[in-house]
């Protein structure tokens, strides 16, 4: 039951992803929802879990923009077992812990995607700071909100 | 999957995913045009996802602007039915304005007719209890409309002043049982006085038995009562009826259509009516 509630959210974040980029691609900019779904099950799952929808979240957003096959595979990978291991070290179900780890997840993915590209030998165009700074402020607000939801569904 | 995969190994499970990962990244860095079976399936993994976005946006985006559009032809029902009432009025007024130039047109070859001074005029009332036995008219002494003034139309005579205010006048009309008109059948001169009937129209009297009188004959105006010009139709013989003694009663429906009436031609008759020729 577990996995097929992973797999439809999963498809559910996919498909909001891909609406959200067609149609409200200014909105697109300020949000993840991959990482969102990834630090929710790292959170409130054991890291194995998180992991796991890591690698499926980061594939999917492979296959969405037509990235290198493998590249968000494994930032969310790893994205997936820092917040598992954080969340089953610390108390993390207070709104501002919470947001901060969402925030702190986001900065991390481009910063992963810059190490890999480095020790790839490939070139790879930071974001800016400004941007990643409001696509982690973006994240955390609804990030928040998806955890506010998630906690009020049967 | 999580079912599946121990919790106590996670660092064996990171390892695993992350090879996978970095396996997918270098053999589609190593290969860039051929791929595998396991990278056309997870790249495929995508294709739902977009072709659902797509197609839910497609949804919504029709579904908006059938809404949208809807709304618009809502508002332009709207307004095209306030222009279809807007114009129905306008076209309503014109229609008015064509019967009523077309019926001032007759009146104006009338006035050109008469060998007399006349005065166009509307009719304001009827009776009061709705007959067509007298009728008020806009015009009055302020256009020399006098006493016994004869009104007529160009279907025919309608009856005479009877009372002439500065402003207005009444008209009792030849279908008041009080109003009399020497009149003659045109066929075959015949004369008779035409007194009224009410609604049912005129009837001529002291008609003899022996006179030469059918139904549809013309009646005209004979001029014999000084009043009306000679040669003005009065209505057409409707029946003929047997009356007292050795004379015959010759109902006449008049010409003039009483209830419609709406302009009218008052002949500002000089004393001594001249003779109109017989039409």
């Amino acid at each position: 039951m577990r996995v097929i509630r992973g797999l439809l959210a999963l498809g559910t974040a996919a498909l909001a992803q891909a609406l959200l980029s067609r149609y409200v691609p200014v909105a697109a900019r300020f949000c993840d929802l991959f990482t969102i779904m990834v630090v929710y099950y790292g959170l409130t799952c054991p890291p194995s879990a998180a992991m796991a929808m890591g690698t499926g979240a980061g594939l999917v957003e492979d296959s969405l923009v037509g990235s290198i096959l493998g590249m968000n595979g494994f930032k969310k990978t790893l994205i997936g077992y820092l917040v598992g291991t954080i969340g089953s070290l610390f108390m993390l179900n207070q709104a501002i812990p919470r947001f901060g780890i969402l925030f702190a997840a986001t900065v991390f993915d481009p910063l992963a995607e810059w190490g890999l590209s480095v020790a790839m030998g490939r070139s790879f165009a930071f974001p800016g700071t400004l941007p990643l700074l409001e696509r982690g402020l973006g994240n955390g607000v609804l990030g928040l909100l998806f955890f506010w939801v998630a906690s009020r569904l049967p | 999957m999580a079912h599946l995969l121990t919790e106590r190994k996670p660092y064996l499970l990171l390892l695993i995913l992350l090879t996978l990962n970095l396996g997918l990244m270098s053999s589609r860095i190593k290969s860039a045009s051929e791929r595998s079976l396991l990278e056309e399936g997870i790249l495929g993994l995508g294709s739902p996802f977009l072709k659902a976005a797509g197609w839910i946006g497609q949804a919504v985006s029709g579904t908006w602007h059938a809404y949208v559009g809807l709304r618009g032809v809502e508002r332009e029902n709207r307004r095209l039915r306030e222009r279809i009432d807007a114009l129905a009025l306008q076209a309503h007024e014109a229609e008015e304005a064509r019967q009523e130039l077309g019926r001032l047109r007759e009146l104006l070859d009338l006035r050109a007719g008469v060998p007399f001074e006349s005065v166009p005029a509307r009719v304001m009332a009827r009776g009061v209890d709705g007959s067509a036995r007298v009728l008020t008219l806009d015009r009055g002494g302020r256009e020399g409309v006098r006493i016994n003034h004869p009104v007529i139309t160009p279907r025919g005579v309608v009856g005479r002043i009877i009372e002439a205010a500065t402003a207005a006048s009444k008209v009792q009309t030849i279908l008041d049982p009080n109003a009399g008109v020497a009149g003659l059948i045109q066929r075959t001169r015949i004369q008779g006085m035409i007194v009224g009937d009410g609604d049912r129209g005129c009837r001529m009297e002291y008609v003899s038995e022996l006179a030469n009188v059918e139904v549809g004959d013309v009646v005209v105006t004979s001029g014999l009562d000084q009043i009306y010009p000679k040669g003005y139709t009065l209505g057409v013989v409707a029946a003929i009826g047997e009356g007292e003694g050795l004379t015959k009663i010759v109902e006449i429906r008049p010409e003039v259509d009483f209830r419609r009436l709406e302009e009218v031609l008052v002949l500002l008759k000089p004393e001594g009516p001249p003779e109109r020729s017989a039409p």
